[in-house]
């Protein structure tokens, strides 16, 4: 930086400064304050809004247990069942002629929109079996058509007819017809970063595998996973946050009926059609909390990775 | 931060700056701004020019937005004024953000009154006496029970159009004389109607009921207004008003009654076409109402409101009205109904001049040739309606003996969702009824 001033920098970084701010510090401090304030936020409530989240008194108009479990049930699930995908389609697609094409293929969904995404599931899933694909299948197959969105049984219990018949918690098949949804969106996403972690793999290590007689197996375990490991955090952090995040699926194809509430569609409705500013703050909050671990984790790594440069 | 090791000074000024910036932002917030409504009225009118009055409401597509359209036509071309309509059905919270912010619009038009109540007790709402002639008008050719229902501490805030009635039956008159079924006579009670079910039921040729609760984010509404027609007419007018200024509980034995046998209808093997509670729950309640009418017919009945001949009409477009569908009146005879309520957020001119164009006979009877539009006022002609079936579903509205106010419009707010989420809680499982109304009870109590 010699003969630079020192200013020039914070000059340039000004605006962002000033943008960041006013849309993004200011908001949060501000909702942070209303979570601590009643319905039109005017009197001091203190801890009360967080107490209704734990104690959960009217499960009819705003059921904060089931919204928390959703978005409990959504990150292992999601992720997991995306990332293991998404791997397993980027190693495979690496051994076929028609990469490009499989890839292109399985990174669409990603063009659309998730509203654009959830409507077409929406037809998808529709109890009509002439209209609901997923329904025409199933009652091809002989059986009765599925209310995919709004069944709240168990899985087992529609496959097996035995055990449980309401929900182990948020296992339900309307919640897992939804996560279906957002695997379909992201997996392509998975895809192609796990595919560029693949291609970074020099080919002498594996070479020198197969010559020490290792089988296909253990090159999966033993050798390709371990040196992919930092990209696959990467991709489920991100997924992670996403399923945190998660507003659009849930919205437009159940609204949030039927127990598959999450937490971002429900402090929606607190703050717009119920009006309650403070327990919509509340629950922001909440969703706040719950990513900083993850943020600290995303920036400890990338610190980690500059030093190392 | 990260990499500011050697920040010193510069970190500081950084600091300061956004400290200033923060302390900005939060001066120039909300109550500094707010300009109230905000429309160009008049201004310099060139040539009878009276400017626009912006309307928020819920109609969004066909067939209703360009009825809506045509109605205003007149008022637009007499007056040189222009209206610009904004339809969403996220009306409630789109009203709410809008007033808190500062920036109503001139008119609104949505179909509960529960927002309508608190704009008018928090002074937001201009009272119909502004206008000059309006109040008048109102008293003149309006139902006293709707003028009653638009007042608000003994000032008269809005007046109510496009009414509905919600005490229809639908099903297909050719299909129920080919297979002999008898229509019920009048002082029938809701044990008829279930005999009727069961007759139909047992007769093996199609189910008896078709039903759907989808609606998006109302989902479950049609099984509130069956209901609260059950609370009206089997409990009576008094446990309904209780219901629905919280003297009577959810809780009440009439009221449970209701939601049972509600679900009588629904849940009896047999009885719906849909077949199950899952079944109901998705279909859409558009879709719901067509059964009885499809060739051959897959069901007997459907219950929606008068609202459901429109979507019959469009849906089979050679129906003909008293022969292929046709409503009976939903056993007991009283009547409950949902209007469109106008209330207006200032006293323009032109908003003025809008409102008195509405709420007249001319304005209205053009959506009521329309079809689909009930008036209420007494000085539209009832030859105006496009076909038998509309007339009839204005007639039982106007000449009804007891009429209430939709009851989830009327109480609103949470309650509302926590009642339509209560009908589809009820189907999923039935044994929860107690706790259901429960929770719709505290629901009430907290608004």
């Amino acid at each position: 930086m010699i003969g630079r001033k020192w200013w020039v920098p914070w000059l340039w970084l000004m605006p962002a400064m000033a943008l960041l701010s006013i849309y993004l510090i200011y908001p949060t401090l501000d909702t942070i304050r209303r979570s601590f304030f009643d319905e039109r936020s005017r009197d001091w409530v203190g801890l009360d809004n967080y107490r209704t989240i734990i104690e959960n008194p009217n499960p009819l108009i705003n059921d904060t247990h089931s919204a928390l479990l959703n978005n409990l049930i959504w990150i292992p699930v999601f992720t997991g069942v995306t990332v293991a995908l998404g791997f397993i389609f980027a190693l495979l697609a690496s051994r076929v002629r028609y990469e490009a094409i499989a890839k292109s293929a399985i990174f669409m969904p990603m063009a659309i929109s998730f509203v654009a995404a959830s409507v077409i599931w929406r037809f998808m899933y529709e109890i009509n079996p002439d209209i609901g694909t997923v329904n025409a299948v199933v009652t091809e197959l002989g059986e009765k058509p599925v209310a995919w969105l709004q069944n709240t049984e168990s899985p087992q219990y529609w496959l097996l007819e035995t055990g449980p018949k309401q929900d182990i918690g948020p296992i339900q098949t309307n919640n897992l017809a939804l996560i279906l949804v957002g695997v379909w969106m992201w997996v392509g996403f998975a895809m192609v970063v796990l595919s560029a972690g693949l291609k970074g793999i020099s080919t002498e290590i594996l070479e020198a595998a197969r010559v020490d007689g290792a089988n296909e197996w253990q090159i999966l375990w033993r050798i390709i996973l371990p040196i992919v490991s930092p990209t696959i955090m990467v991709v489920a952090t991100t997924l992670v946050i996403l399923a945190l995040k998660l507003f659009d699926l849930v919205f437009v194809m159940t609204g949030g009926r039927f127990d598959t509430d999450v937490v971002a569609t429900l402090f929606y409705k607190q703050l717009f059609v119920q009006q309650n500013d403070g327990l919509g703050a509340a629950l922001a909050v909440v969703l706040l909390v719950a990513v900083v671990p993850i943020m600290v984790i995303s920036i400890r790594r990338f610190q980690f990775q500059e030093e190392t440069r | 931060m990260f990499g500011l090791r050697n920040a010193g000074f510069p970190f500081r000024m950084f600091g300061l700056l956004s400290l200033a910036l923060l302390v900005a932002a939060a001066c120039g917030d909300d109550d500094g701004g707010g300009d109230g409504g905000g429309t160009p009225t008049g201004g310099s009118p060139a040539g009878g020019d009276i400017g626009s009055v912006e309307v928020l409401g819920i109609w969004g597509g066909d067939p209703e937005l360009p009825s809506f359209e045509a109605m205003v036509a007149p008022w637009e071309s007499e007056t040189g004024g222009s209206v610009n309509f904004t339809g969403t059905r996220d009306i409630t919270s789109i009203l709410t953000t809008r007033v808190s912010g500062g920036d109503p619009p001139d008119v609104a038009i949505p179909a509960e009154i529960g927002l309508f109540k608190q704009f008018a007790s928090e002074g937001e709402l201009t009272p119909l006496s502004d206008c000059p002639g309006l109040e008048e008008k109102i008293r003149d050719e309006y139902p006293q029970s709707f003028i009653d229902l638009g007042t608000v501490d003994g000032e008269l805030y809005g007046f109510f159009m496009k009414a509905d009635t919600k005490a229809t039956v639908f099903y297909n008159p050719s299909f129920f004389t080919e297979n002999g079924y008898e229509l019920l006579p009048e002082g029938s009670t809701f044990e008829d109607l279930i005999t009727l079910s069961d007759e139909i039921a047992n007769g093996g040729v199609v189910p008896p009921w078709s039903m759907g609760m989808e609606a998006g984010a109302g989902s479950g509404f049609p099984g509130s207004d069956f209901i609260q027609q059950l609370i009206l007419n089997e409990a009576g007018e008094d446990v309904y008003d209780g219901v629905v200024d919280g003297t009577t509980p959810w809780t009440d034995p009439a009221v449970k009654d209701a939601w049972e046998k509600f679900g009588q209808i629904a849940l009896t093997d047999g009885f719906t076409v849909q077949g199950g509670a899952d079944v109901i729950n998705a279909t859409n309640f558009q879709d719901a109402v067509f059964p009885p009418f499809t060739d051959p017919p897959t069901a007997a009945m459907a219950y929606l409101g008068a609202f459901a001949g429109g979507f019959i009409t469009e849906q089979f477009p050679d129906a003909q009205a008293g022969e292929d569908f046709d409503f009976f009146t939903f056993p007991g005879g009283k009547v409950t109904g949902g209007a469109n309520l106008v209330y207006a957020f200032n006293n323009d001119e032109t908003t003025c001049s809008f409102l008195n164009a509405l709420a007249g006979a001319e304005a209205q009877q053009i959506w009521v040739e329309r079809g689909g539009f009930t008036s209420l006022n007494s000085n539209v002609d009832l030859t105006a309606y496009p076909d038998d079936i509309a007339r009839k579903a204005a007639q039982q509205l106007l000449e009804a003996e007891v009429f209430r106010f939709d009851l989830d419009d009327a109480i609103g707010g949470a309650t509302q969702t926590a009642i339509f989420s209560g009908v589809t809680g009820y189907l999923q499982d039935p044994s929860n009824l107690d706790s259901i109304l429960q929770q719709i009870d505290a629901a009430q109590g907290g608004q």
